[in-house]
């Protein structure tokens, strides 16, 4: 019996279970979130087959108590954060409390993709975010704390934004399911609708790394160690970009869209142009990240327009969380010293500029198809702008990695070679175009 | 300049934000009938969420204490995660501070605070844990008897300076109220049909043994949190070397 509720409460359990059994707690974690991957294949073959799922809490239907809601996308997205997140945890060396802070970071980002309830999607915020905190300083070195202590002072203002969001909701419509607030959202006043929208994309905006809410991204990236900077990567700020789809599909207004649209234009142009400027890599490529959650930001911005949006998002999406978070773990050595890392710098690069035949490629492919769609040329100029920018920096950068370096520590490079190979594969199958164009109702 | 800008700016946001929500009072504040369609059998309630809680608590959780049935029976998901954070911050403490104890020197406590304290210990444990087991009954529950049990151990802390919490002892509490509370909701999958699902007899409501698994969750919750408060205290005494 797959229930989507098991992928949340087994690792908490784990994760409580953790003081206990202190010796075994690599091989433990890891075969927890080994289980967790396994669960979401289910999970994902359940959903496409017999359609969306919606799983009650406690034994109270939806509007009184909590319930989980799954669709395609959610459960691809949970099956990501969870496989990305058991390749990355090969390379933890630390003890017991990382594994679990590790454990419960994942768990968090896995519950806001699962979530059917507002409230119940902060607290998972919340969850995900203090265990990221903690995380980003476990190097313990002055960056880490800087690092840390600029995402968690941001991070916390960006909760208690999303805690009025969500009170404003409540005060207005006696609700926090997602599927009935979506239902009734036309019955609210506009101005606490803005409000209350406004409130929730700040708060999450800090997570998604949206600007002008993403100063904690560099330092946070620059100080964590290269494990925690790709689980930064793949974990909290997808999770959020899909908690921000999911707002924009509720509130459903063509002007939040447009709002989300700018948003995300500027977020992909400051990004791209501040990883130009950049010297440091791991500073380039945190910048590189924030433009890429501007270029999925804008992809969702376009679901009510075009069926291209959500394939587009979710080809970003996977190239860049197995791209990016590869490139980081292989970031920690001077130059690609050995064959698997500079195949892992080549294969990462050509996906996230966009090349066939990467996932990042068909990501970049489908969205500019929408806006052609919607004959919306400035948006994909912009795009084609920030993607010329994109491709001669990182053409800098394998220049500059590619040739003689540090001999690899493979201990890293495999599993980051296994993470890259998921964008080669997801690029050479667009057959998942079909399963991902599957309707996200929130 | 830069002070001057976000002084603009903060009581620029602070204007916004009173204009608005002044403007929720003059906005009807209350019941409204509508038709929520259920995503999971199609069936249609006619009664807002508020005033379901209202009306049916009694009977649906057996607790008298509506806010407490609302914490653990309905909401209880958003409270196993409320818990969680907690844990998360506490093991963030531990894992990022824990280094050595003692160092620097401290000044002793004067006698009434020593002695003081060592009366009024038990009686401050006895309200926590009183809290905590009475939590579907009276006002409170696991969250306040908790905190109110770790000030018991702070008041400890201020006063005895070499006083410290057996690690070891705080950690396998914390895990084990961690446990029982997962593990109930597992055995509520199993037993009922869904996760956290109440499986024990309702009981008469109003008498301590009743309202079903909220009594063992708050107990659970309040050792859970007097656990980890008190172990953040802890910490925090270290001196970092």
């Amino acid at each position: 019996m797959v229930t989507p509720v098991l992928m949340i409460a087994i690792p908490l359990l784990a994760a409580f279970l953790m003081p206990l059994i202190k010796k075994a707690h690599r091989y433990f974690t890891f075969s927890i979130l080994l289980l967790n991957a396994i669960l979401s294949v289910l999970l994902f073959a359940k959903v496409y087959n017999d359609g969306a799922i919606y799983e009650t809490i406690a034994g109270f239907s939806p509007p009184v108590g909590i319930y989980l809601a799954v669709d395609n996308l959610s459960a691809l997205l949970a099956l990501i954060i969870n496989l990305f997140a058991t390749i990355n945890f090969v390379t933890s060396k630390k003890d017991f409390k990382f594994s679990m802070l590790y454990l419960l970071g994942v768990t968090g980002a896995t519950g806001i993709v699962l979530t059917g309830d507002i409230f119940n999607m902060f607290v998972f915020f919340e969850i995900t975010a203090v265990a990221s905190y903690a995380l980003v300083a476990s190097k313990k070195d002055e960056k880490a704390v800087e690092g840390s202590i600029k995402y968690m002072i941001l991070g916390s203002v960006g909760s208690s934004f999303m805690l009025i969001g969500i009170a404003i909701i409540y005060s207005q419509l006696k609700s926090l399911n997602l599927y009935d607030i979506a239902a009734r959202i036309s019955s609210m006043d506009p101005k606490m609708m803005w409000l209350s929208f406004s409130f929730l994309l700040t708060g999450i905006g800090v997570e998604a790394e949206l600007f002008p809410l993403n100063g904690w991204v560099p330092d946070a990236y620059e100080g964590a160690s290269s494990n925690i900077a790709s689980f930064l990567s793949f974990g909290p700020s997808k999770a959020s970009i899909y908690a921000i789809a999911r707002l924009l599909i509720i509130f459903s207004m063509s002007r939040t869209y447009e709002l989300a649209l700018y948003v995300g234009i500027a977020t992909l142009l400051i990004g791209e142009v501040a990883a130009f400027m950049q010297k440091n890599e791991k500073r380039m490529l945190a910048y590189s990240s924030i433009g890429q959650m501007g270029l999925i930001l804008i992809a969702f911005s376009l679901i009510k327009d075009t069926s291209y949006a959500i394939p587009a998002a979710f080809f970003i999406i996977v190239s860049h969380a197995s791209a990016k978070s590869s490139l980081f773990l292989i970031s920690g050595k001077k130059g690609f010293g050995g064959i698997t890392s500079k195949y892992v710098g080549l294969a990462g690069v050509l996906s996230l500029i966009g090349m066939p035949p990467m996932a990042g490629f068909w990501g970049k492919w489908y969205l500019l198809m929408g806006i052609a769609d919607e004959k919306m040329w400035a948006v994909a100029a912009v795009i084609i702008f920030s993607a010329v920018i994109e491709a001669i920096y990182f053409a800098r950068y394998l220049h500059k990695n590619l040739g003689e370096g540090e001999s690899e520590d493979l201990g890293y490079s495999i599993p980051a070679a296994v993470m890259v190979s998921v964008s080669i594969v997801m690029g050479i199958l667009p057959l998942i175009y079909n399963m991902a164009g599957g309707v996200l109702n929130a | 300049m830069r002070k001057v800008v976000a002084i603009i700016l903060a009581s620029a946001f602070f204007a916004v934000l009173l204009v608005s929500f002044s403007n929720i009072q003059q906005a009807d504040y209350g019941e409204k009938e509508y038709y929520y369609q259920n995503p999971i059998n199609g069936s249609y309630a006619n009664e807002s969420v508020p005033s379901h809680y209202i009306s049916n608590t009694k009977n649906e959780t057996g607790a008298v204490n509506a806010v407490t049935a609302i914490v653990v029976e309905y909401r209880g998901f958003d409270t196993l995660g409320e818990v969680t954070v907690l844990f998360t911050a506490a093991t963030g403490v531990s894992f990022l501070l824990y280094k050595t104890r003692g160092g620097k020197k401290r000044t002793e406590a004067n006698l009434i605070l020593k002695e003081g304290s060592k009366l009024v210990l038990p009686f401050i444990l006895l309200t926590g844990a009183y809290i905590f087991i009475h939590g579907h009954l009276t006002p409170g529950g696991g969250f306040p008897g908790g905190a109110v049990i770790a000030s018991g151990f702070l008041l400890m802390m201020l006063s005895y300076p070499k006083f410290f919490m057996k690690e070891r002892a705080v950690s396998v509490t914390e895990s084990m109220a961690g446990i029982t509370f997962a593990f109930i909701g597992l055995l509520g999958l199993v037993f009922a049909s869904s996760f956290l699902q109440n499986f024990l007899p309702l009981g008469d409501a109003g008498y301590i043994l009743s309202a079903g698994i909220i009594p063992i969750i708050y107990i659970a919750i309040g050792f859970k949190v007097g656990s980890e408060l008190s172990s953040i205290a802890d910490k925090l005494k270290e001196v970092q070397k």
